[in-house]
């Protein structure tokens, strides 16, 4: 394992900072190993529930100058088909693989019923899904908008996780994100995901006068959300005790190193896919090791939450 | 940037069959390599890609089958009316002298702008055709007309009565034929690969899956055995990519993710 970038996190040794985040190519063991393969330190699966789902018709997912816009409308195979190729994936890549499994529900027991069945295949991380911005037409406000959801799914996803560590996936949409950290962390979450999309927001074609997505709205990522998961990721390290998992926008070395910098534990990518394609987690590895040699930096934890000091 | 979604207007459409038509636009990039496609986007209705059916003198066409509630309202379309296209995307056909291109009812259409490409380079190639009835089978007129060209149909309506891999293996033989593009329903294209395999013979074929982004992130297209993404590193595969695929023949993942049947 390369000793400039091993990142310790949870209890668990990963051989990179980076993460794939949830929602991009996480849906099949053999998308995901390949993306193991090109150095992310662990994988995150794309949101899986109870039974499975369609999702949004298409266009569901668009770039835009500033990013992309996804209704994608948390389409997945259900927990039974998600439990498979994980194991798969898992027999594929080896036991210390780094497999987060996201999950959702649409009341707060089905978080916990989810939890319990995902739990079967020892994923290293449940990532909990409060933040989904694009389903609101039938799942109403995200849960992670308001306080006492967050605080009753963190309980029942901690009682059915067992061993296995929980991190809240959090939205800045919420009147406090500092206070909405602090009550995941009173209530016994072991880490934070900061951030789900921002939004929704939404695309017109001014040909035919219509928005774009199929579902109209959509939840914002990629480069124009960079700087307000930068300033999220730096808030919840600066007031809470929790490891976090910076994501939002990041393409570059330079932006995984500001979210480190920012006091983020692993370094989570999604839309910089689309940028950089799966070998970008191979040239930000090389990037980072570098930037650290240049500076005789010998691992991260001397730089990380350096802004807070 | 063509990943971007904008509308264009169909500048004419031209019908095949009561269920089958071609529309028209002005290219929307230069080089449209053949076996790429598009993300048409009917707005109010879906999206869906489409593989390209020829470009020529600047002009685009697409076409398209009744099949679904999609396709079905794509056969409203009337000249005039706005659609957005996303593309090109994916990876098409390279160019290859002496080859066979075997087709099977819709997925003649890629081959025919690559049948269209090779024929402008002067090359050497010869046609296999097959679809249920001769209805199923567009563009037999410029396949005729720019190579030797057999048309084998289920009911013997058009051509041969049989499938395309029953002739497949006398077409090879008797023309001294190196090289096989395919494209057309999967229990064809399986076919195929086994039959150019046993040849000894390199192959290109193109291969069709539920896709939602085409941009190579959501996973949707992701075919088992190897992490390849049909919308990026796809729809056309070379031997040497299809040969580690290990799903070919069974159902597809539909929106869910899930597959069918499974």
């Amino acid at each position: 394992m390369d000793k400039l970038l091993k990142t310790s996190f949870l209890g668990k040794t990963y051989p990179s900072p980076l993460v794939l985040a949830s929602g991009v190519l996480g849906l099949t063991a053999d998308s995901m190993k390949r993306v193991l393969d090109a150095g992310a330190g662990a994988v995150t699966t794309k949101s899986f529930g109870l039974e499975p789902r369609k999702g949004h018709p298409c266009p569901a997912i668009l770039p835009f100058d500033g990013g992309l816009i996804n209704a994608v409308g948390l389409s997945n195979p259900g927990v039974d088909e998600m439990v498979k190729e994980i194991r798969k994936l898992r027999e594929q890549a080896g036991s210390s693989s780094g497999i987060f499994a996201s999950v959702f529900g649409r009341t707060h027991e089905e978080f916990g019923e989810v939890t319990r069945r995902a739990v079967e295949f020892e994923p290293n991380l449940i990532e909990v899904n409060v933040s989904c911005p694009n389903v609101s037409s039938e799942f109403g406000t995200p849960f992670g908008a308001n306080e006492m959801d967050v605080e009753h799914i963190t309980r029942i996803v901690k009682k059915a996780a067992g061993s296995i560590p929980v991190s809240i996936k959090l939205t800045i949409h919420c009147p406090s994100l500092i206070r909405m950290a602090k009550i995941c962390e009173e209530n016994g979450a072991d880490a934070i995901t900061a951030i789900n999309t921002v939004g929704p927001g939404m695309l017109i074609d001014t040909g035919v006068m219509k928005p774009v997505l199929a579902n109209t709205v959509g939840g914002v990522s990629g480069p124009a959300i960079f700087p307000l998961a930068l300033k999220a990721v730096y808030e919840i390290c600066g007031n809470t005790r929790l490891p976090v998992i910076g994501t939002g926008g990041v393409r570059t070395a330079d932006e995984a190193l500001q979210m480190i910098m920012a006091g983020a534990r692993m370094v989570s990518i999604g839309s910089g896919v689309y940028y950089g394609d799966i070998e970008l987690f191979t040239r930000i590895n090389r990037d980072l090791r570098s930037w650290m040699k240049e500076r005789d930096i010998k691992n991260l934890k001397e730089f990380r939450g350096v802004v807070h000091e | 940037m063509s990943d971007l979604m904008r509308t264009y207007p169909v500048l004419n459409v031209k019908s095949h069959s009561p269920v089958m038509k071609s529309f028209y636009f002005r290219q929307p990039v230069p080089d449209i390599q053949p076996g790429r496609f598009f993300n048409v986007w009917l707005p109010g209705v879906d999206e869906k890609p489409f593989s390209v059916s020829d470009v020529y003198q600047g002009i685009m066409e697409i076409t398209v089958k009744a099949v679904g509630p999609f396709t079905r309202k794509m056969m409203d379309v009337r000249r005039g009316d706005l659609l957005g296209l996303r593309g090109p995307f994916g990876r098409g056909f390279s160019h290859h002298q002496h080859a066979l291109l075997v087709g099977g009812g819709m997925g003649v259409v890629p081959l025919r702008y690559l049948a269209r490409q090779l024929r402008q380079r002067g090359f050497h190639f010869e046609v296999l055709l097959g679809g249920r009835c001769g209805q199923d089978i567009p563009f037999q007129n410029d396949f005729s007309e720019w190579a030797p060209t057999t048309f084998v149909t289920d009911d013997g309506s058009l051509g041969y009565k049989g499938l395309v891999a029953d002739y497949m293996q006398d077409k090879i033989r008797e023309s001294r034929l190196s090289f096989v593009y395919s494209s057309g329903p999967e229990a064809m294209l399986v076919k195929v690969m086994d039959l150019a395999a046993q040849a000894g013979l390199d192959y290109e074929i193109s291969f069709e899956r539920y896709m939602k982004c085409g941009i190579g992130i959501c996973g949707q297209c992701v075919v088992d055995g190897s992490g390849i993404r049909l919308c990026k590193e796809g729809p056309v595969l070379t031997r040497q990519e299809a040969e580690k695929v290990s799903e070919w023949g069974l159902p597809h993942r539909d929106a869910t993710g899930r597959r069918n049947n499974s």
